[in-house]
Order: C-alpha cells, then sequence, then structure tokens
C-alpha cells in the first residue's frame, strides 16, 4: 500500500475536518447572514388572564397587542420585529414568578411586563433585577414598587396608591364630610390603598373605620351592616375587579347609597359597564379615560382602535399600549435593549403625544420611575350620550402634585455598577 | 351587640342556605359514584352564563325555570365521560374532572369573554324588606325559599320514590343494587344529572349577588366540599348541617375580623378532620 501524500487522495480525519466545519456552518450561518433587523425584540407579559382580575388584564393585553401591531407596521423597534409573548399568572404569586423565569431564561425576552396584581408585580421585580431585564409594570398600584421596593430596572405606568388617594381626598371631603368607612382587599395593594387614604384624611382632620376582606370575597353583607351602624359621610369601595362590582352590587341592594355618599379610588372602566344603572354610581379617580374631546390625539386614538378591536380603550388598554410603545421610545434613545441602557433613557422620559394620551405632559420621573400623567377625578352615572358614557370627569389633576416629592416615597434608586 | 349577632347569624343562615344547596349537589353525585366532582364549580358558572341568555328571550322567570334543566342536560353528557373511570381508582375520576373544570372554565372565557355580566333581576325583589332588615333583601328571602323547597324535594325524593330508594340502596352497596337487577348505569346518570341540575340551580341563584363571569363557581366549590366533610360524608343531613354551619361561622368571623372570614371555614375542616373524622352525622370509614 503506497503512503497518501500531500497532493495525494484526502485524509480521513481531514475529511471529518471538513465535515463538521460545513455542518457548523449550516447551524451558524443563519445567524451570521441573518441581519439583526429580523431577530424580533421580545417582550413578554405576565398577567392574571384567569381569577377574578381577568377582565382587567385582558384589557392590558388587548392594549399591549394593539400597540405590537401598530410598532411592526412603523418597522419595529430599532428595525426589528416586535414579539410579544403572554403568561398566565393566574393571579398567583409562584405562578407569576415562574412564568416570570421562563420567559426570561427559556424564551430569553428583553423586557418583561406585569403584573396587575400588586403582590406579583413586586414579586416579578425581584426575579427582573436579579436578571437584569428591563420590567415595566403597567397595572399594579401599590405603593412599594415606585417607593421602598424601587429598582433601577422597573418603571411603573399606572399611578401609585398615592396619587390616587392624593387626588381624590381633597373632592370627597369638600363634596360629602370626613367621617368615612373602607372596604378594602387584604392584600398589597388594599393595604396601601387604604394607608394612602388614611394618610390623606387625616391630614384633613378626617375619622374613619373600614375592613380588610379577603380579594375573592363574595358576600359583602357583615361588612355593610357594619358600614351602616357607623353611619359614614363616605362609604369607600376599595375592592377591584370582579369583588368590586359584586360589593357594588350588594350595596345598592342594601340601598346603602340613600345614606351615604359612595367613592373610592379606581372604578374602572371595565367594573362600571358591568354593572346595573342604578349601581354605577360615586366619585371616582380615572387613570386615563376615552372621552377627552379637546385633545385630538386621544380622538384619534379612540377612533382607531375602536375600528381595529371593535372596543372602546379603558385606562387598562392604555396601560399596555403605553407600556409597549415605552419600550420602542426608550430603545431609540438608547439604541439598545439593554435593561442598563434602557433604564437610563427612561429617567425623565417624556412620552410624545400621540403615546401620552393626555392633556398634560406625561412623564417618567427620574427619582422613583414613576410615570406622571393627569390624574381624572369624577363622576360615575348610567349612560349619557352612549352606552359607554358613564362617568363625567370633574377635574384633572396633575399627577406629579398628587404624588408628592421622591424623598416621600422612600424610594432610594440604586443604579447598577 | 345582641342586635348585630342576631343581624350576622341571620345573614350566615342565608348564606350557609346556598353553600347548602351546592354542596347537596356535589354529595349526591360523591355518595354514588364516588366521584370528586372538581367541575361542579363550573356547572353553577354555566348555570348562571345559560340564565343570562334566556333571560333575553324568555325573561326572568322562565331562564329560572330552564336554565338548571339545561345545565343538567349537559351534565348528562358529561356523565358518558365518566363511565369509563367508575371502575378505575378514584384518582381517574379525580384527574377527569379536573381536567373538565379548565376545559369548560376556558370554553365559558373564550365564548362569553373575561368581562362580568350582570343578569337583570324583577326590580321588586332587589329591594330590601325593610329598612331595619335592610340586609335581607326579597332576592335573598326567593333564595332561601327556594333552597328549602329543593332540600325538601331532594329529601322526598330519596325517601319515597322508587328511584329514590335505590339511589339511598346505591350509595350503600351498589353491587347488590345491581345484583338485583337495577340498571346500575343508569341510575348513576341520573343521578349525576339530578346533581348537575343543583348546581345550575345554584347559578341562577347566584346571579343575583354576584356578577356572572368564568370563574365565579371556584370560590364557592371548596366550602361546598368542606360542607360534605364537616357534616360527614355520606350523609345528605349532615351536609345540610354543614353547609348551615360554615355559613353562619364565616359570617360571625367577617364581622368581628374579616380578614379571616375564608381561612375560619379551613380551621373548622382540620378540627373535624382531628377530633371526629367521620363529620357530624358521617359513618365510619366513609371518607376512605
Amino acid at each position: 500500500m503506497t503512503k497518501i501524500s500531500a497532493s495525494g487522495p484526502i485524509a480521513r480525519r481531514t475529511l471529518l475536518r471538513a465535515g463538521v466545519a460545513a455542518g457548523a456552518l449550516q447551524i451558524t450561518s443563519p445567524f451570521i447572514l441573518t441581519a439583526r433587523g429580523e431577530t424580533p425584540v421580545k417582550i413578554g407579559m405576565v398577567n392574571p388572564l384567569t381569577g377574578v382580575l381577568s377582565a382587567l388584564a385582558q384589557s392590558e393585553l388587548d392594549g399591549a397587542k394593539y400597540a405590537e401591531a401598530e410598532i411592526n407596521k412603523k418597522g419595529g423597534i430599532l428595525g426589528r420585529p416586535v414579539q410579544l409573548l403572554v403568561e398566565d399568572s393566574a393571579n398567583d404569586v409562584g405562578t407569576g414568578v415562574q412564568k416570570t423565569r421562563k420567559l426570561i431564561d427559556r424564551d430569553q425576552v428583553d423586557v418583561i411586563l406585569g403584573d396587575v396584581n400588586s403582590g406579583i408585580a413586586a414579586a416579578m421585580g425581584q426575579v427582573t433585577n436579579e436578571k437584569k431585564v428591563f420590567h415595566i409594570v403597567p397595572g399594579g398600584h401599590t405603593d412599594t414598587i415606585t417607593g421602598v421596593d424601587c429598582k433601577w430596572n422597573v418603571f411603573r405606568v399606572c399611578n401609585n396608591t398615592t396619587m390616587d388617594t392624593g387626588a381624590i381626598t381633597p373632592e370627597l371631603v369638600k363634596r360629602f364630610g370626613k367621617k368615612w368607612f373602607f372596604i378594602s382587599p387584604d392584600y398589597a395593594y388594599g393595604h396601601s390603598l387604604q394607608e394612602g387614604f388614611i394618610k390623606a384624611l387625616k391630614k384633613l382632620g378626617g375619622t374613619y373605620d373600614g375592613d380588610y376582606l379577603p380579594i375573592n370575597n363574595q358576600d359583602f353583607s357583615a361588612t355593610l351592616i357594619k358600614a351602616k351602624g357607623y353611619k359614614p359621610d363616605v362609604l369607600l369601595n376599595n375592592m377591584g375587579g370582579l369583588t368590586q362590582i359584586n360589593c357594588m352590587k350588594q350595596i345598592v341592594q342594601f340601598g346603602m347609597q340613600k345614606d351615604m355618599a359612595l367613592g373610592g379610588a379606581l372604578f374602572e372602566f371595565e367594573t362600571v359597564k358591568a354593572l346595573q344603572p342604578d349601581a354605577q354610581a360615586g366619585w371616582w379617580v380615572m387613570e386615563w379615560w376615552w372621552d377627552q374631546p379637546k385633545v385630538p390625539e386621544v380622538v384619534k386614538f379612540v377612533a382607531d382602535y375602536r375600528a381595529a378591536t371593535k372596543k372602546t380603550p379603558s385606562a387598562r388598554d392604555w396601560f399596555g399600549y403605553v407600556s409597549m410603545h415605552t419600550v420602542r421610545v426608550a430603545a431609540e434613545k438608547a439604541k439598545s435593549v439593554e435593561g442598563p441602557k434602557l433604564a437610563l433613557a427612561m429617567e425623565d422620559l417624556e412620552l410624545p403625544p400621540d403615546v401620552g394620551l393626555g392633556p398634560l405632559k406625561v412623564v417618567y420621573r427620574k427619582g422613583d420611575h414613576e410615570l406622571m400623567p393627569a390624574i381624572f377625578v369624577g363622576q360615575a352615572h348610567p349612560p349619557k350620550a352612549g352606552p359607554e358614557d358613564v362617568y363625567t370627569i370633574e377635574a384633572a389633576i396633575p399627577g406629579v402634585e398628587a404624588a408628592g416629592p421622591v424623598e416621600e416615597t422612600g424610594c432610594k434608586m440604586v443604579h447598577p455598577a | 351587640m345582641l342586635t348585630l349577632i342576631l343581624y350576622n347569624v341571620t345573614n350566615g343562615l342565608m348564606l350557609g342556605a346556598f353553600y347548602v344547596l351546592m354542596a347537596l349537589g356535589l354529595s349526591l353525585i360523591l355518595n354514588l359514584s364516588n366521584v370528586i366532582n372538581f367541575a361542579h364549580g363550573n356547572f353553577l358558572a354555566l348555570g348562571a352564563y345559560m340564565a343570562l341568555e334566556l333571560t333575553k328571550v324568555i325573561g326572568f322567570w322562565g331562564a329560572f325555570l330552564v336554565a338548571p334543566l339545561l345545565t343538567a342536560l349537559v351534565g348528562a353528557a358529561v356523565e358518558l365521560l365518566m363511565r369509563f373511570v367508575y371502575r378505575r381508582d378514584p384518582v381517574y375520576s379525580l384527574l377527569l374532572t379536573f381536567g373538565l373544570a379548565f376545559v369548560m372554565q376556558g370554553l365559558m372565557l373564550w365564548w362569553w369573554g373575561p368581562t362580568p355580566q350582570e343578569m337583570h333581576m324583577v326590580p321588586a325583589l332587589e329591594a330590601p324588606v325593610s329598612s331595619e332588615l335592610f340586609f335581607i333583601t326579597w332576592y335573598r328571602v326567593f333564595m332561601v325559599g327556594i333552597v328549602i323547597a329543593a332540600v325538601i324535594g331532594i329529601f322526598a325524593f330519596l325517601r319515597y320514590t322508587r328511584v329514590g330508594l335505590r339511589i339511598r340502596a346505591g350509595t350503600l352497596d351498589l353491587d347488590t343494587v345491581s345484583a338485583l337487577g337495577v340498571n346500575v348505569r343508569m341510575l348513576r346518570t341520573f343521578n349525576f344529572t339530578v346533581g348537575c341540575l343543583l348546581a345550575g340551580l345554584s347559578g341562577v341563584l347566584a346571579t343575583g349577588a354576584i356578577g356572572i363571569n368564568p370563574n365565579m363557581g371556584d370560590d364557592l366549590l371548596m366550602p361546598s366540599f368542606i360542607a360534605i366533610i364537616i357534616g360527614g360524608v355520606g350523609s345528605l343531613t349532615g351536609t345540610l348541617f354543614g353547609g348551615l354551619l360554615i355559613g353562619v361561622t364565616a359570617a360571625l368571623t367577617a364581622a368581628v375580623y374579616p380578614a379571616a372570614s375564608e381561612v375560619v371555614i379551613f380551621v373548622m375542616l382540620v378540627l373535624v378532620l382531628l377530633i371526629r373524622p367521620r363529620g357530624l352525622m358521617g359513618e365510619e370509614g366513609m371518607l376512605s
């Protein structure tokens, strides 16, 4: 057998090496040849799509999906298409955290959005901070998220409870009186909200009583019996989602609205629409409202949204919409979707009018990462001009006024080195 | 103080009456077929949605009569699936009904959406009976009346009819009943259907107090199970007392420490399991 020379037949090892190289090229070449623009910017949303907050979560998702389509129509983020990945937290903290980890570790998302449930949102913030992933909380209201537990990577669209309570309390005291009774859910949001109300009420010399009830509570009779005995000027229904509906139903069935005023912080569009006309009552905060005839951007947005989705947008739709566009605007400023760069770009970021969609400037405050829009104070009522005309704005309070200074939030923002 | 206690006891009895109706349906199915129907709360929701749709066509009273019957028909169809697991380990029926619960909830969510819906009541029913007893609305009186009628009806049916007798005998020894020539398949189907009828009726009655949504039965399911265990597995009378007891306890707790109004019924469950596992009126060994 003749020895194989350099110019002779190819050696087995050479052939194997060539084969491996060719194979590697087959696997890697799409990544090398494909422009960065084809790799989507992945945004993961974790929300309670089942459970008592499902209607609110679905609206946030609707707003986010609408924004996703809008952003992709205009070329995406930094030339890359946007892909929204959605997981259901089922209104459970453990599930919400697990789904967040799954989106980050398995799906490699660039940004996380969520959760409607404040407790879940706070827990998700721990995970996203650990993983250095940019996180927007569209609709979880508890103060601590942008207060004592603020994090460099976490921003919030909706108001904190101090903002809502600070906006509505003076109006309720002025109109009805200072003796209040609270019905609040026994979790992070409920405690934060009631404490915010108490702080604002005490400043005006008010007195109060109230009950904390389980988040899924269905029967309010015992609490309403107690409230009736207390004879308050204002009965505040601080429950959320389905439980707020059930509470309002029973308040009206028991005729409580004849003896005392009704009110509170949030009385969401989804909730108001689900009630019978006699329960569509009281004084409340709306964090965004579709009927702003003096703001042309809102008029256009509502018309386009209705045409695309066959529904009128609520504040929750707006939260989802703003969250997605915030990522776009911040990425354009930062020229990146990396967490730390997005976070720095977001601070003091003013949203353009076609995203902010309000009568005042809308800015993410640097000190606590809280969005500062206008807060609407007004009255719910049975439909007037149409089936969705169930709320009238009486005043638009600047969010930054209702929020108070950053120093009072307890937030001490620490950015990564 | 005494007035407050009396108010809350009355309130608790009304709440308990509702738990009784739910628990009776669940108990019927469990006693004869040894099936823990995790989808029972979803049948409640289905009954509510059916009432919502039927009200638009045949009014409230028509919907009140027809919706539970339609729910029962769906139950009869579902029972056909149960036949595959009757002879197997009880875990199979548990898993089947657990999966069924998710399927039903998903279908209701898909068809009607997550937004809660309101059923329009007869206005006269929504008013309180008096300004003093403001928390007792005519609707709640009506609901208690229906529950009492349903309970008397079920007990009379089981006591005085041939089919009822066979169901009672079947809960004790189904093999012997079968050996005596009774069509056990039909018996089980009928029993399951009656259980779902009670769930559907509960759903229609629930629309007067809470908004209609796909999850509305979930939070009522666990108290129903607890009512059965506290009352005694295998005893319908026990279920009756168990439901009333947890209703009153939850209402009194809500008056004193509302945040604990849910957890107190679980505390009662633990105490019963520790002290008297067969429940107040159950027989030894029924729980196993």
